[in-house]
């Protein structure tokens, strides 16, 4: 799983950044940023987090 | 009626015109290496003999450097000593925010040490006095040098001219500057007054970001390992996104290349010192996993209440008190190109520091029934963080919102962590300086108003930084930017290097250790030997069974 959630937390960079390329409307750029980000979350405190969550000391 | 007001202006003019060639001196231009005639200067003699108790004599044309004695003062003698003026009280304010940047170190010691239990004092106390040193080394070896190394010129400290080098790669036709090359060791043509300077100033920021990491993972973390961390920290993670966003680097060049308003703008580091000190703290406490004692079996949380709420409350406005270096100093100087806009970076600090703690204390008194001191205290910096990037951006009541939200997201913020995210964060760190860094960062991009003026561009774009609610959105783009990449890369920088510790030293330390307090097992002295301190009894033997703290 944290293969993943680093894969995951890299490609929301790629895709805000990847953004510029794609559009030059603000608008566009603003909603792929946002997306990024979002990806980049999921990978952190979703995968990440989820994956430490698991094997918590509490809950052996 | 219009033609009686023409004749009266011409009157008026002709008798003006006829007024100046009458009483005008011929006026012939100095060469600069030319004497100036009539200067006057007191005499020292009188001096000598007197004193000068009203202050009416010193600072006179006795103090101009003169390059040629037997000349006397020419032009280029003034121009250069105003020049050597101005440099020089840039040096003296950069070097003074530098050491109340400084000073905060005192701050953040007070306050993690205060909010963690007496057990492990001396531990949190060490990890934050440590920093400075483990920091300082680590920014001296390589850690200015990838950051600042090719950030010159820096107009305000007279050039800094030899950090002139910039790794850069082309993609897709435009420069993505990735890394300074200049200033290791502070060696070379780096040994250079400006560069000095501007080495202290950056570097008590970076302990800053180091500092951030040991309140969240207080309690649990290896020393060790804590060491190792710190100095990768500050050679590495904080460098590189310090390079991108103010050496240089391709974030600050959003502007210039994208025409994303003025590139990533982050006036004193919301997102540089405390989202990247914030992440990492994340980082590292996911890995480290919650306390014994912070959850029961079902997942519910334990509030674990610190030692001492004194030092809380005195740490937060030692730190308040040291943010007025923070950010004021980042302009780098008092002196030309728009720093004399140091007193609204001022105001603007201390009032989001206060709404900031206003609407945390208001959020806990409404929703628990009483107004919380810690939270009071951590409003008071979440606000602070906020304002750090937009501070020279934005105007007075833009500060106040600002500090504002900050104040309720660190309370949600830090709810959050607690009981859903379960990452335990003793001090709130994450949830004050990684959630409102971002903010912060963020804000930038909503209400920069435009009215700033620092020498006519920033980022190397001409005109002021304007967010969105003023009419630019793509600044907004850029502070987007800039927020996945702290996310996307600063956070992953931070996870993977931890991870290779957490393998190669261990990032935890065993759980008897943890049990019985910090101080002794792996500082080999307790905080308070004269007290009487209490063993964990926070359902510890409820909520882990023995073979997990065993084996642990």
């Amino acid at each position: 799983m944290r293969p993943i959630g680093v894969l995951c937390l890299v490609a929301g960079w790629a895709v805000a950044v990847g953004g510029l390329f794609l559009t030059s409307a603000t608008t566009g750029r603003t909603l792929i940023a946002c997306l990024g980000i979002g990806i980049s979350l999921f990978g952190s405190l979703g995968i990440l987090n989820g994956y430490y969550l698991e094997r918590a000391i509490w809950k052996k | 009626m219009q033609r009686k007001t023409l004749t009266r202006c011409v009157l008026l003019i002709a008798l003006g015109a006829i007024g100046l060639f009458a009483g005008a001196a011929p006026v012939r231009a100095l060469s600069a290496d030319e004497a100036i005639s009539g200067l006057t200067a007191p005499n020292t003699q009188e001096i000598t003999d007197k004193g000068d108790p009203g202050a009416e004599k010193y600072g006179s044309a006795n103090d101009v450097t003169m390059t040629d004695a037997k000349k006397g003062i020419t032009l280029g003698d003034l121009a250069n000593q105003a020049g050597q003026n101005k440099v020089a009280i840039n040096f003296v304010w950069t070097l003074i925010a530098g050491f109340l940047v400084m000073f905060m170190q005192a701050g953040f010691a007070l306050v993690e040490t205060g909010l963690i239990r007496a057990k492990n004092a001396n531990h949190t106390m060490m990890m934050n006095f440590m920093v400075y040193g483990l920091g300082l080394f680590a920014y001296w070896v390589c850690g200015f040098a990838i950051q600042m190394g090719g950030s010159a010129p820096i107009a305000n400290l007279g050039g800094a001219y030899p950090l002139n080098h910039e790794f850069a790669v082309n993609l897709f036709g435009k420069p993505w500057g990735l890394f300074g090359t200049k200033g290791f060791f502070l060696s070379g043509a780096t040994y250079d007054v400006a560069v000095m300077v501007l080495f202290l100033f950056q570097m008590v920021f970076m302990d800053t970001a180091t500092t951030i990491v040991t309140g969240a993972n207080a309690e649990r973390w290896k020393y060790s390992a804590f060491a190792v961390s710190t100095i990768f920290l500050g050679a590495l993670t904080y460098p590189l996104f310090g390079n991108w966003a103010w050496g240089g680097g391709w974030l600050s060049q959003l502007g210039a290349n994208f025409g994303l308003g003025h590139g990533y703008c982050d006036f004193a580091g919301s997102g540089v010192v405390h989202a990247v000190g914030g992440l990492t703290a994340l980082a590292v406490a996911m890995q480290l996993g919650p306390r014994i004692g912070k959850y029961n079996r079902n997942g519910s949380p334990n509030a674990i209440p610190g030692h001492d709420l004194v030092f809380v409350l005195t740490g937060c406005f030692i730190l308040a008190f040291g943010w007025f270096g923070f950010n004021p100093g980042s302009t780098l100087g008092a002196s030309g190109n728009g720093c004399l806009r140091i007193g609204s970076i001022a105001v603007n600090t201390m009032l989001a520091g206060c709404t900031g703690s206003f609407s945390a204390l208001l959020y806990m008194w409404i929703r628990y029934g009483k107004p919380d001191a810690s939270m009071a205290g951590n409003g008071l910096l979440a606000g602070l963080v906020a304002i750090t990037a937009p501070s020279g951006f934005v105007n007075t009541l833009a500060a106040c919102i600002i500090g504002w939200v900050a104040g309720i997201l660190v309370c949600l913020s830090v709810e959050f962590f607690d009981r859903v995210a379960k990452v335990d964060d003793p001090v709130g760190a994450i949830s004050v300086h990684g959630t409102n860094g971002l903010w912060g960062v963020l804000s930038v991009g909503l209400f920069a108003d435009g009215r700033s003026n620092y020498g006519g561009s920033w980022n190397g774009v001409p005109g002021s930084v304007t967010g969105l609610f003023y009419g630019d959105a793509g600044q907004l783009v850029a502070q987007l930017i800039g927020i996945a990449t702290l996310v996307g890369i600063i956070f992953t920088l931070s996870f993977l290097f931890n991870w290779i510790v957490d393998v190669v030293v261990g990032q935890r330390v065993g759980a008897k250790a943890e049990l019985a307090g910090l101080d002794i097992p792996e500082m080999g002295a307790l905080c308070y030997p004269d007290f009487q301190l209490k063993a964990s009894d926070y359902n510890v033997g409820a909520n882990i069974s023995a073979p997990a703290i065993a084996k642990h």
